[in-house]
């Protein structure tokens, strides 16, 4: 059975225990400043996220409007090419030219005038090419791609996907 | 807690607590307004327009591609009522400019602004570009003097607008006018092709037109549709053959003094139109002349769309099926006595003359109906009828062109078949063709046999690819033999009678026609359809021309008022296609 005494003296270290934390509290200014500083934190955080979305949205409104712009200088440019060439066929018009021709002093030539020669290689003039033959134009991809219209799980996802079938997941 | 026990860093906390707490006000606040409602309102009003992408409507070329037909660039001016000022100087400014009436412009422009009724009216359309210019250089001009229009006593164009948009235009303005056709654009929501290429191939050129509705808010993702251009023809016609032929027309008709005239030059090998001209033709960008020069009894394009009998140049088909079925032979004689007697009536030659005894190539030589009538009793009505189907008489050439007519061809058994239509039908009496058809026919005799289907598009653009048409092979109706038999007989009889066919350097074969026209149901000898077809040179022949005069008054006869015109073209044709003449060619593929 213990007495008082050894009692006594085995709850001292526990004394002392309770006693220590007050000897090392903060001075209460500096606990403030650690509120303020995490309140700057938080807010500053928030700050960055709201200027990170500001800065994106910005430039999304931005290439949205020059998206389309370009689209009205596209119809323009369309309008003008038609036009110029237009003007072209009609400054080269059949009628133009000859009138340009016999102001230069050229004349038809007569059948019997006509001086033949040989000319290694050359088969006479080929019809018009205007276009490429099919089987020649790449197909055309979509105008805007795929990684404008992905969400980042959407993109997260692909990209997990595309792992996993270069890992062999995905066998045909 | 006490003021005064709050620190610096307190404060601190506090001012930017506050602050932030304004700001997060603030943004309800504007989230929240009667303006933000407002502006909210406003955009799903005007946050989309609906827009009308309408195809550019496709090109047409020749075969060397040189533009047919194009578009240009023209604008339509109006004015958004909400902004106009001053009325009488946009009148003043749009009618001196572009010649549009003023009181008209006045009275458009004085329209007062009802919001969701009167808000835009057009002026005027169809406006040039360096009109355009003109107005703009004047608004900015009376903007620089007269500030936002604030001044009432100072002109302001404010309100005045213009759109461009593509007008309809053909470069060679009249050229290949019966073959293009026309396209009305002054219709801009309805407007299709009319007549020739434009209308057959109304569908393929136009493309699409859509309506979309394109958001404008700047954050929508969305593709804005655009439509593909309508597909480019690319033609089988040579501009430059073209033209020569429509001089060489233009002249024969005013010389020989004809009602009309045609001329076509098709390749016989594949069946390619090379040029095809005829009378009367219009300038395709003032296409609103149509009535005029169309009057009645005017066929928009009479080498397909006006049947006609043809006369003697249908006796090369006659002949052709007799050689063929081995009935004559060129050296076949055979005594001319001035008449014979088919289906009880009597047919006499065109110079009611006998000829006494003839080989076939003399029979073709004079044209000699009481021979070729001769030689159709020998070939028999159903082997004769039977040819002439093989060469495609009676049906459709089916050319790629708008407005084809065809005549039907009496048969054996037919209603309206009588045993004399052997006869007659043998020198091309009593039967109708289009030039077309009849160029169709002989291009067999011209090619070892093989008919060409006769066509106008060689190659279409579509979506940036060419894609070429294949020639099509329309029948045999005869043999390489008789063909090259028939162009032999063909060419010694106009060289045996000294045809004004005939060219210099080139052998070539042919045959002349003259044709009376049926007047109130008799035949009249002093209106006739003169008519050649020919082709060269006879040993490859790379042309072959059909040249019909209708109702020539300088002479009724083929050989007189036609076969110079075919000999015209030729020498047009030798130097524009680079064919050296016999000696020279075959100098060079002997080497």
């Amino acid at each position: 059975m213990t007495t008082y005494n050894e009692n006594r003296q085995r709850r001292k270290p526990a004394r002392m225990k309770l006693i220590s934390p007050h000897a090392f509290r903060q001075a209460p200014w500096r606990v403030q400043l650690q509120y303020v500083g995490l309140f700057l934190l938080a807010l500053i955080a928030v700050l960055v996220v709201a200027g990170v979305y500001l800065s994106i949205s910005g430039q999304a409104a931005a290439a949205g409007l020059a998206y389309y712009n370009d689209n009205e200088d596209i119809q323009d440019l369309e309008r003008q090419i038609a036009d110029r060439k237009a003007r072209l066929a009609l400054m080269t018009s059949a009628n133009v030219m000859e009138t340009r021709a016999k102001e230069l002093g050229f004349e038809r030539v007569d059948a019997s005038r006509a001086v033949y020669m040989v000319i290694p290689g050359f088969t006479g003039k080929s019809p018009a090419v205007l276009a490429p033959p099919p089987g020649l134009v790449a197909t055309q991809e979509p105008l805007i791609k795929s990684i404008y219209r992905q969400s980042l799980w959407d993109w997260l996802f692909a990209g997990i996907n595309r792992l996993s079938d270069s890992v062999g997941g995905n066998n045909p | 807690m006490k003021l005064k026990s709050l620190t610096n860093a307190h404060w601190l906390a506090i001012a930017f607590t506050a602050f932030c707490a304004l700001v997060f006000a603030q943004m309800i606040r504007i989230q929240t307004s009667g303006h933000a409602q407002n502006l909210e309102s406003w955009a799903e009003k005007y946050g989309y327009e609906v827009r009308t992408i309408q195809s550019e409507r496709g090109y047409i070329y020749d075969r060397w591609g040189h533009l047919l037909a194009g578009n240009k660039e023209v604008y339509e001016v109006g004015v958004e009522l909400r902004y106009v000022i001053n009325p009488t100087a946009i009148a003043t400014a749009v009618a001196s400019v572009t010649g549009a009436d003023f009181t008209k412009v006045l009275g458009m422009a004085s329209t007062p602004y009802v919001e969701g009724q009167s808000v835009y009216i057009t002026l005027k359309d169809f406006v040039d570009s360096s009109q355009i210019d003109q107005l703009s250089k004047l608004k900015q001009q009376y903007e620089e003097s007269n500030r936002f229009g604030e001044n009432p006593d100072l002109p302001t164009l404010r309100g005045l607008v213009w759109t461009p948009h593509l007008q309809r235009v053909y470069p060679e303005n009249s050229l290949a006018a019966n073959v293009i056709g026309f396209f009305p654009y002054l219709d801009r929501e309805n407007a299709r092709g009319f007549f020739g290429v434009e209308e057959e191939y109304n569908d393929l050129l136009a493309g699409t037109k859509q309506k979309v509705i394109v958001s404008l808010d700047p954050y929508v993702e969305q593709n804005i549709p655009t439509a593909p251009p309508g597909a480019s023809l690319v033609l089988t016609i040579d501009r430059e053959i073209q033209s020569s032929i429509e001089e060489i027309l233009d002249n024969a008709v005013k010389v020989n003094e004809a009602a009309s005239g045609t001329i076509i030059v098709e390749d016989p090998k594949t069946g390619e139109i090379l040029g095809m001209a005829s009378t009367p033709r219009m300038n395709l960008n003032e296409y609103w002349t149509y009535a005029n020069v169309y009057t009645s009894g005017n066929t928009y394009n009479k080498a397909i769309g006006q049947v006609y009998e043809p006369g003697s140049v249908f006796k090369v088909l006659t002949m052709a099926s007799a050689l063929d079925l081995g009935k004559v032979k060129p050296e076949t004689t055979f005594n001319d006595t001035g008449s014979i007697y088919v289906g009880g009536i009597n047919i006499y030659n065109w110079d009611r003359g006998a000829w006494g005894e003839q080989t076939m190539v003399g029979c073709l030589q004079h044209s000699l109906n009481v021979c070729l009538s001769w030689v159709a009793t020998q070939v028999g009505p159903t082997d004769f009828y039977t040819y002439l189907q093989k060469f495609n008489i009676g049906h459709r050439s089916n050319i790629d062109l708008s407005g084809e007519e065809v005549y039907p061809l009496s048969i054996p058994g037919d209603p309206t078949w009588y045993e004399v239509n052997l006869g007659t039908n043998s020198f091309g009496q009593g039967v109708a063709v289009t030039p077309i058809q009849m160029i169709e026919a002989a291009s067999a005799i011209a090619n070892d046999g093989k008919m060409m289907a006769p066509h106008i598009l060689k190659s279409y653009i579509q979506n940036g690819q060419q894609y070429e048409t294949n020639p099509t092979v329309a029948g045999m109706p005869i043999s390489k033999e008789t063909a090259n038999t028939l162009t032999q007989m063909l060419a010694t009889s106009l060289e045996g009678e000294s045809s004004d066919a005939l060219v210099d350097g080139y052998r070539v074969a042919g045959k002349t026609g003259t044709a009376e026209i049926a007047v109130n149901g008799q035949y009249s000898s002093n209106a006739t359809n003169a008519s050649f077809v020919g082709w060269g040179p006879v040993d490859n022949p790379q042309f072959i021309v059909y040249v019909w005069l209708e109702k020539p008054k300088s002479s009724i006869w083929g050989s007189v008022v036609a076969a110079p015109v075919f000999s015209d073209v030729v020498k047009q044709l030798v130097v524009l296609m680079n064919i050296p003449p016999d000696a020279i060619r075959q100098s060079m593929a002997a080497h």
